[in-house]
C-alpha cells in the first residue's frame, strides 16, 4: 500500500535531517575545542545522504520506473578537510614553540547555514508526513 | 454488457491509487531535497489515468471468463494486486525537467514539490469523497431509501 510506504520515506527523511542537525550541533558546540579525540583539534563533521529503496533491493540502476521511490539514508559521516585555524596564544597550554595554538576548522557561519536548510527540509518532510497520514484516515472512512 | 454492481468504483480505484502513487513519489523527492546527485521524479497523471482507462475499455469488449473465488492455498488463486508494494504505473514515473540543479547535482524545487503534494493531496480527498457518494448511491439503491432512514426504521 503506497500511502504507508509514503509514510516511511517521509519517516526516513526526518531521521536523516535530524542526524544531520546532530551533526551541526557537534560541530557548533565544538567551535572552540582546542583538543579532540587523540589530542588533534576538533573535525567539523558533515553527513553524506544516499538515496536508498526502502524495499532493500540493492538496485542500483537510475531508471526511475524500475527502482522503486527512495528514501534517503545517511550513507557517512565524513570529517570536513578545511584547514584548522590558527591562533596566537602563548599563555595556552597547546600553544606550540612559537605561541600558535590549533583551533577547529568549524566554520559557523556554514553552520549556521546548513541548520537553516536542515530545518527547512526536517519540515517539508514532516508535513509530507501529515499529509500522507490525513489522506490515509480519509481512506479509512470512505 | 449488464450493469455490475460496482461500475463506476473501478474507476475512484484507479483513480485513488495513481495519486498514493504520485504522493509517495512526491515524497520522495522532498526526503531527498538534499541528496546529492538526487533528480527529482514525478508520476504523469493524466497519461497514466488515460493508459489504464483505455486498458479498462479494451478489457470491456472481450467479456473476460467469469471470475471465481478461490480458496487461500489455491495454486490457481488470482494473484494479489501490487501485494509487493510495487509501483502501480511504472512507465510514467519520469525525471523532472526544467528545475533548477545544483552544484552537488540535485534537482529536487523543495517549493515545487510541496505545492504538487499539496495539490495531489486535495484530488485524492476528491476522490475519496466521490467514492463515499458513489457507494451512497448504491446503498440507496440496494434499499430503496436513504442510509439515514434505513437507519431509523
Amino acid at each position: 500500500m503506497s500511502l504507508f510506504s509514503t509514510l516511511s520515506i517521509s519517516g526516513s527523511g526526518m531521521s536523516a535531517e535530524s542526524e544531520r542537525l546532530s551533526a551541526i550541533a557537534s560541530n557548533i558546540a565544538n567551535a572552540n575545542s582546542a583538543v579532540g579525540a587523540g589530542g588533534q583539534p576538533f573535525r567539523a563533521r558533515e553527513v553524506v545522504f544516499q538515496a536508498a529503496s526502502l524495499q532493500g533491493e540493492g538496485d542500483d540502476s537510475d531508471d526511475p520506473s524500475t527502482t522503486g521511490m527512495s528514501g534517503v539514508k545517511v550513507a557517512a559521516v565524513v570529517e570536513s578537510n578545511a584547514p584548522t585555524h590558527t591562533v596566537y596564544d602563548p599563555t595556552s597550554t597547546f600553544a606550540d614553540d612559537k605561541g600558535y595554538v590549533q583551533m577547529p576548522n568549524v566554520n559557523p557561519v556554514d553552520e549556521m547555514v546548513n541548520m537553516i536548510s536542515a530545518q527547512q527540509d526536517y519540515q517539508a518532510n514532516l508535513e509530507a508526513f501529515n499529509v500522507a497520514k490525513t489522506l490515509a484516515m480519509r481512506t479509512l472512512s470512505i | 454488457m449488464a450493469a455490475t454492481i460496482d461500475t463506476g468504483l473501478d474507476f475512484f480505484r484507479q483513480v485513488l491509487a495513481l495519486r498514493a502513487t504520485r504522493q509517495e513519489i512526491l515524497s520522495a523527492d522532498i526526503a531527498n531535497a538534499s541528496t546529492p546527485g538526487f533528480k527529482a521524479i514525478d508520476l504523469d497523471f493524466a497519461a497514466a489515468m488515460q493508459d489504464a482507462m483505455s486498458q479498462r475499455r479494451g478489457s470491456e469488449t472481450t467479456p473476460a471468463a467469469p471470475k471465481r473465488l478461490w480458496l487461500v492455498d489455491d495454486a490457481r488463486q488470482l494473484p494479489a494486486a501490487n501485494a509487493t508494494g510495487a509501483n502501480v504505473a511504472p512507465e510514467f514515473v519520469k525525471y523532472q525537467t526544467g528545475s533548477e540543479v545544483t552544484l552537488d547535482g540535485n534537482s529536487v524545487d523543495l517549493d515545487t514539490e510541496k505545492v504538487n503534494a499539496g495539490e495531489n493531496a486535495v484530488q485524492y480527498e476528491a476522490a475519496a469523497t466521490f467514492t463515499s457518494q458513489t457507494l451512497r448511491m448504491l446503498m440507496i439503491a440496494i434499499t430503496g431509501s436513504g442510509s439515514s432512514q434505513s437507519g431509523g426504521s
